[in-house]
């Protein structure tokens, strides 16, 4: 799915250079779920932003599905964003001034093809996020865990194979954190790959597999022993609670 | 290219979130092309009263009008003519071939009128009968002067609607009896209504016969000028340098001294009037198309502003899939939305200003599908080209600086 051959990538601000990535190598197969942790200002956020499609890499090479990403152009990178990939941002980073359902229906809007059943789709997708009834509200208008639900909507609604993940629950409480890793690990079990930068480890332990970066260069690569299972850590959160 | 319906979402969706900003990027564009519309309204109001006016005059295109006092057309207003028109000059040229009639006319300085116990002043032109068919003007009451009038220097009048209301208010003026200055008539008829002209009332006067205005009331007989009427008007051109060699001769004119008085075509005068609104256009539409060049700056900054404002929406839209022009063309679309609706209200506060200006200053105007056209197109132009930069510049964000 994600093969990285020496990935570079340099800042260039003034007369000064920044070398944020010193030559990261990764396989990442189709149905990982790849955790991304390190300190801050290691490079994971340059990093996924470089699988993403959202940025490209000062040198090495990438291979996504088996086609060098440095030969496609601009266009053909926003078709396969559009098409392949989704993201969750820290941020939420959803268009305040539009309704959830927009903001779900957004990715369509650039699809090319506009499909006939979008609306339902987007409706479908804010209902597996446990959001059918929020469907006017706007981003304003809703705490911070259904902000970010609906950003797993959008990402999730147009199908695609790998969802990119910056963070998304660090302006999360633990409940909310956890309903979020419920949703991407449901979505990982449907055969998608998911790639996901924290900074928590009690969510790096959520992940398939962990890589470490410092100082722009991977520390360490592992599976992760037994996975914990976030929708029954909502279940036993409820019961404690009772 | 995404679909030009998700694309005017996209637009209007964007625009609404900015709206503050769109109704200041409009103000500008409202004003201008408000002021380019009441600018057509007015040009366009003009031409039809002048228009109107030459009918009124009876300006066919086969008749003349000779002035007296000489000059040139559009510089004489307001200076002291040389009066030396004569009814045997009118009979002269009555005698040329391809002539059918001419109608002389004899004013008399501005006159006390009074009936009963009221007074007012106004206007006195003597004329011969022909005159009222010459202008197509009709009478509304009783009849107009005669011959018989003529050749008895009868002391009768014709009045306009304003004299006949001053003096008689709504009682019937036809028979009473009127002094204009010391000497009495009879009022035989009332003309119909000729509205007003500018600011200039077109029914303030009284006609007498023409022998009558220049043997008892002006009691000299210089014409003020006459209208000729030809019989058709394919000679126009040449009847006229008939008529100027016939004036200059029974003037005694010698070669090189210019004459004292001024042949006015229909064709003469209206080529002045175009020329002269056509500059008056030019200068205006120069004013408004600084004023919505100025306009266009104004769009554009207030965008380019914009899109450093909403560069998380660009991220966010790129991130999800948009290309570099999709978000090019969102921006253009939105001002051109922005310019389109600016050229609209412009359009309709333009419309409601010429009529208020017409309602409430007399001004007259009417509605210019040429000024439509201009406010549209010019609109949508602003739009499009001030809209270039900030689109480039939305477009070529990056990313992911612009979600940081
Ligand atoms: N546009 C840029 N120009 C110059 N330097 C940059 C730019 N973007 C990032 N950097 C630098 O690159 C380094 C890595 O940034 P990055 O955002 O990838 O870190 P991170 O691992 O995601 O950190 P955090 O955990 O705080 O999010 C930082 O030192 C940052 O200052
Ligand atoms: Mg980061």
């Amino acid at each position: 799915m994600i093969r990285l051959k020496q990935i570079t990538k340099t800042y260039h601000r003034g007369k000064v250079d920044t070398e944020v990535l010193l030559g990261i190598d990764l396989h990442v197969k189709a149905g990982e779920f790849l955790g991304i942790m390190g300190p801050s200002g290691s490079g994971k956020s340059t990093l996924l932003h470089i699988l993403g499609l959202l940025d490209r890499p000062s040198d090495g090479s990438y291979l996504l599905d088996g086609s060098e990403v440095a030969d496609l152009n601009d266009d053909e990178l926003a078709r396969l964003r559009n098409a392949k990939l989704g993201f969750v941002f820290q941020a939420f980073h959803l268009l305040p001034k539009a309704t959830a359902l927009d903001n779900v229906l957004l990715p369509f809007t650039y699809a090319g093809r506009y499909p006939k059943d979008a609306v339902a789709k987007a409706e479908k997708a804010l209902e597996r996020v446990g959001l059918g009834h929020r469907l006017t509200h706007r981003p304003g208008e809703m705490s911070g865990g259904e902000c970010q639900r609906v950003a797993v909507a959008r990402a999730l609604v147009n199908d695609p194979e790998v969802i990119f993940a910056d963070e998304p629950t660090g302006n999360l409480d633990q409940r909310s954190s956890l309903e979020v890793m419920a949703l991407l690990q449901g979505l990982n079990q449907e055969g998608r790959t998911i790639v996901l930068v924290t900074h928590d480890s009690s969510v790096g332990c959520m992940c398939g597999r962990m890589l470490r970066l410092i100082y722009g260069k991977v520390a360490s690569d592992e599976p992760v022993e037994n996975p914990v299972r976030a929708q029954e850590q909502i279940g036993l959160e409820a019961g404690g609670a009772d | 290219m995404i679909l030009p319906y998700r694309l005017l979402k996209a637009a209007l969706g964007s625009l609404w979130a900015f709206r503050s900003y769109a109704a200041l990027m409009m103000i500008g564009l409202v004003i201008g092309i408000a002021s380019l519309t009441v600018i057509h309204e007015i040009g366009e109001g003009a031409q039809k009263m002048v228009g109107d006016r030459m009918a009124s005059m009876g300006f066919g295109a086969n008749a003349f009008y000779i002035s007296a006092g000489g000059g040139k057309l559009g510089v004489r207003h307001g200076m002291k003519r040389t009066m030396t028109l004569t009814p045997e000059d009118a009979e002269a040229i009555g005698r040329l071939d391809g002539v059918d009639q001419v109608v002389p006319h004899k004013n008399v300085a501005r006159t006390q009128i009074s009936a009963g116990g009221r007074h007012t002043n106004t206007r006195v032109r003597g004329t011969p009968p022909g005159w009222a068919a010459a202008r197509n003007w009709t009478v509304q009451q009783g009849r107009f002067v005669n011959l018989r009038d003529l050749v008895t220097f009868n002391r009768v009048a014709v009045l306009g609607t304003t004299v006949a209301r001053e003096l008689f208010g709504g009682a019937i003026p036809v028979g009473k009896r009127v002094r204009i200055g010391r000497t009495p008539f009879t009022v035989v008829g009332v003309m119909d209504s000729k509205g007003s002209f500018g600011h200039r009332d077109r029914d303030d006067f009284v006609i007498v016969p023409f022998t009558t205005a220049t043997k008892r009331l002006a009691r000299d007989d210089k014409l003020n000028g006459m209208r000729v009427m030809l019989v058709s008007s394919d000679r126009v051109g040449e009847i006229k340098a008939e008529v100027t060699d016939v004036l200059r001769e029974r003037h005694n004119l010698a070669p090189g001294v210019p004459e004292d008085f001024l042949i006015i075509t229909p064709d003469e005068l209206m080529q002045f009037i175009t020329r002269q609104s056509r500059s008056l256009v030019a200068m205006l539409t120069f004013i408004s198309a600084v004023s919505l060049f100025v306009s266009g700056v104004v769009i554009m900054n207030i965008m380019l502003v914009a899109v450093s404002e909403r560069s998380y929406e660009i991220g966010v839209r790129r991130a999800v899939g948009a290309r570099r022009r999709d978000i090019m063309y969102q921006v253009l679309m939105e001002s051109l939305i922005v310019a389109a609706a600016g050229g609209l209200c412009g359009l309709g506060l333009g419309v409601l200003l010429s009529y208020l200006a017409t309602i409430l200053l007399n001004i007259p105007t009417a509605f210019s599908p040429m000024g439509f056209a201009w406010a549209l197109g010019f609109s949508a132009g602003v739009g499009l080209l001030f809209g270039l930069a900030p689109a480039r510049k939305a477009a070529l964000l990056h990313p992911v600086e612009a979600l940081r």
